[in-house]
């Protein structure tokens, strides 16, 4: 089972990774549109199109990269002093009565979005002769059933954690705070964080 | 059970008495009732701790339908289905959301460029002479690392680790080193470029230009006063910030300066008696002319800012419109003053000519009088006005006074500065003053800060494969959460419009027969008490939308309403028992600091956030001054 675990976040991560190259190549396309504006005169229409239609991508597709890591913002008032399985049982009764229907109906409603879309080749009206518009609706599908099947992971993971009592392992990823690499990165290193505890107990008594 | 569950427990049971209280009985319940119900479900939901970008979709689709059935239960599913997607689409078409993952990326890839550790060395020797000055050194680093960076995490951890060591080794309190770290570290939130201040934009409908140019000065209020509060302090309880040492004030010289220093205490004076071949022995020449080279860049960088000022005022009329934007603030502000003082000196009142005609509507108008007055002088220069030669004999001076007391020590402080500091505010003046004078949109500067922070990270030789990985994967991540939430948020702002929930929330506000300032308030307070149990995304993209329409009614400027909602919640960073930034600096503390004193030392700059809360309120001029400038030029 954990097997089909990894495998389902493997697949979420690689796509998720994937499409996140495409902030790069945003920073480079809008960098040189505006070069090209300013410096050779020759701004291009369908830079505009481009831009949102990378930006889109990128965000769409990686929400289940997101889900996968854990990387949904939570209300983290109460979840992080409960037991796994009170958190367990409370994540998988909201992930059926709100994921399911939600993200559910967002793939459908893409689809046929999408199905209208591509049945008429519908072309960007953001400006005169804009670029084709059919594949850029049809991410909305794409990124719900993969946002779709990685909630269902989710949930399994729920009910691993209800029975056994401890969440199971996910695979690691880079993270925003990663402490361990920042006190690498200014040569920190964990005796100097102890020594310095001379001087907060020594302050102790004077202070608090 | 742990105090902080009773603390959310309460505040739940809190909001279902507010409901409780409010509905009316079932049997007159009407859709709008059924709104507020939502509202109250959503406070409770993301409470429970459950994703809220899903929580948001799945109740607002659930609402929906709700409210299309009892409309109309045969087309009830397609209809909302249609919503659902629509609205998705449109936060995949917004174009103001895109600086999102832009400004993001920049973020990183500035805070992989490994500058702060230098940062702080050199603004800390830079500063040594004030009281407290490691803590205003924490607070000023902050500041600029924050503000470039934008990731309060990993601001409060890097500081966490560089500067809370440092100033309890000079022997500062838990409570005040606590405080500097996690206080500065927040800036970020407010001073733009910062993701808050879009995502309001995005939701208020409010330019983001505008957004940015208001935030700046209570930006720089805030740090102001931080900073302040830390010499204060420091002066009256020396002992909970005690100065530092003279060794570890002085700055090691290198071998050149070492020999010069022996024979003249000042650089100038040292640099060019070495030029002229006297003492230059044991000094070679390249090294001699490089640092004149680097001692005269101030000279040099205020030249250029006046001349171009001086060009961009005195130039002939007919460019006025174009060129105004370029004009220095300072010098504009001086000279509209002055122009509007004394309106019979024939020169002056020239010179404010430009200022007058500057509305972009009027200049239609002005052109033919343009179009005279070039006939008459055609391409002649204006004379200054007296404003601006005012502020030339302000930069000689300042530029006098450092010369006289430059010695090698600042010289070396100066040149560590140069490496850390001044490329850091570069590329967020860089960023925000193409988005202020219109150079770009918020769009093109987050993507040239982008490319900038490319720039700076290769410039630091910290550019390789795995950081710009890290970098990319993070900040789509980052954009993900953002704008997933988002797309929940539209779904669920529909279905609370569509079922009416607005309409009672405004009926309800406008029979309390309120001021604009009482609203004012109850907004504020009302927004810093969800700042304690929730985040500043969450309070931006589910409350904001309530409070924006009920703006037009009290006429109160959503530009203004927002720079008082993002200097709000920055408390939200700041307040127990989410105050992240606490955690963060827990995380990399010494056992031994408590959780307690690092909330304790936060409490003052929450009454400062409170304090310039109500300077702004008091003055809106602070925030509003800029953005006017930037919408008349």
């Amino acid at each position: 089972m954990q097997k089909f675990l990894l495998t389902v976040d493997k697949i979420s991560t690689f796509v998720g990774q994937v499409f996140s190259w495409l902030i790069v190549s945003l920073t480079f396309l809008i960098t040189y549109e505006i070069f090209s504006r300013y410096a050779l005169d020759n701004p291009h229409p369908w830079a505009f199109d481009a831009m949102l239609m990378m930006y889109g991508t990128l965000f769409m597709m990686s929400g289940a990269y997101t889900l996968s890591k854990n990387g949904h913002v939570r209300g983290d008032v109460l979840y992080g002093f409960f037991p796994p399985r009170l958190q367990a049982g409370l994540d998988l009764t909201l992930y059926i009565v709100f994921f399911l229907p939600g993200v559910c109906a967002l793939c459908w409603a893409g689809y046929t979005y999408a199905a209208e879309s591509w049945a008429i080749r519908e072309y960007s009206s953001i400006t005169s002769e804009g670029p084709p518009i059919y594949p850029f609706k049809t991410v909305i599908p794409v990124a719900g059933a993969f946002i779709l099947m990685q909630g269902i992971v989710e949930m399994i993971r729920c009910g691993i954690c209800l029975k056994q009592g401890y969440w199971p392992s996910r695979q690691e990823d880079v993270e925003e705070v990663d402490v361990d690499k920042l006190k690498e990165m200014v040569k920190v290193k964990d005796e100097d964080i102890a020594k310095l505890d001379q001087y907060a107990t020594a302050k102790k008594g004077s202070d608090a | 059970m742990r105090k902080e569950v009773w603390f959310g427990l309460s505040i739940m049971a809190i909001v279902v008495g507010i409901v409780f209280w409010m509905m009316p009985p079932p049997s007159q319940m009407t859709n709008g009732h059924l709104g507020l119900l939502m509202l109250a479900m959503i406070v409770i939901a993301i409470m429970l701790g459950f994703p809220t970008a899903f929580t948001l979709m799945g109740m607002g689709t659930m609402f929906t339908f709700f409210f299309y059935r009892s409309v109309d239960p045969s087309t009830a599913v397609v209809r909302t289905l249609d919503l659902m997607v629509q609205r998705a689409y449109g936060v995949m078409n917004n174009d103001v959301l895109v600086s999102v993952p832009l400004f993001v990326f920049m973020g990183y890839l500035v805070e992989r460029a490994n500058l702060i550790e230098r940062l702080f060395k050199s603004l800390h020797l830079a500063t040594s002479a004030i009281p407290g000055s490691l803590a205003v050194a924490t607070v000023v680093t902050c500041a600029v690392f924050a503000t470039a960076s934008g990731i309060i995490g990993a601001v409060v951890t890097l500081m966490g680790l560089l500067a809370f060591p440092a100033m309890l080794k000079a022997g500062y309190s838990i409570r005040i080193s606590a405080g500097a770290v996690t206080a500065g570290g927040t800036l970020g939130i407010l001073i733009p470029p910062s993701v808050l201040l879009i995502l309001y934009g995005a939701t208020a409908g409010v330019s983001v230009v505008q957004l940015y140019a208001g935030a700046f000065f209570p930006g720089i209020l805030l740090a102001t006063l931080y900073v302040g509060y830390n010499i204060a302090y420091a002066k009256l309880v020396p002992s909970a910030a005690p100065p530092l040492p003279e060794e570890d004030k002085r700055v090691k010289l290198p071998k050149f300066a070492e020999v010069l220093s022996r024979t003249h205490r000042n650089v100038m004076a040292g640099l060019v008696g070495a030029l002229k071949g006297k003492r230059n022995a044991d000094v070679p020449l390249r090294t001699v002319v490089n640092h004149l080279i680097i001692a005269l860049l101030p000279v040099a960088a205020s030249g250029l800012l006046l001349g171009s000022i001086y060009l961009s005022i005195t130039a002939p009329e007919y460019v006025v419109p174009s060129e105004l934007q370029e004009m220095g603030l300072a010098v504009m502000s001086e000279e509209q003053i002055e122009g509007l003082m004394e309106p019979e000196d024939a020169e002056k009142t020239e010179a404010k000519e430009p200022s007058a005609y500057s509305r972009p509507e009027e200049t239609a108008e002005v052109k033919p009088v343009d179009e005279q007055k070039e006939e008459v002088a055609p391409g002649e220069r204006k004379p200054a006005p007296t404003g601006f030669w005012i502020t030339v004999g302000i930069f000689a001076a300042g530029l006098a006074v450092f010369y006289a007391i430059f010695t090698f020590a600042r010289l070396e402080i100066f040149k560590m500065l140069l490496g850390s500091f001044f490329p850091l505010a570069l590329l967020i003046l860089g960023v925000l003053g193409t988005i202020v004078v219109g150079l770009a949109t918020p769009t093109e500067a987050a993507a040239m800060g982008s490319f900038g922070g490319f720039v700076l990270a290769a410039a630091y030789r910290q550019l390789n494969f795995s950081r710009v990985k890290e970098s990319v994967f993070l900040c789509a991540k980052t954009s993900a959460m953002v704008c997933w939430l988002f797309i929940g948020s539209a779904i669920f702002a529909a279905a609370f419009a569509l079922l009416g929930g607005q309409e009672i929330v405004n009926n309800w506000v406008k029979s309390l027969d309120m001021s604009p300032i009482q609203f004012m308030l109850l907004a504020q307070v009302i927004i810093f008490l969800l700042g304690w149990p929730l985040e500043w995304t969450e309070i931006i993209v589910i409350f904001m939308p309530i409070f924006i329409p009920l703006l037009s009614y009290f006429n109160i400027d959503p530009l203004f309403f927002g720079l008082l909602v993002a200097l709000n919640l920055q408390t939200a960073f700041l307040s127990p028992p989410v105050a992240m930034a606490a955690f963060y600096l827990k995380g990399v503390a010494p056992p031994h600091v408590s959780l307690n004193q690092i909330f304790i030392g936060m409490m003052p700059y929450m009454v400062i956030q409170v304090i310039a809360l109500v300077i702004l309120y008091l003055f809106p001029a602070i925030g509003l001054w800029l953005p006017s400038l930037v919408y008349q030029g």
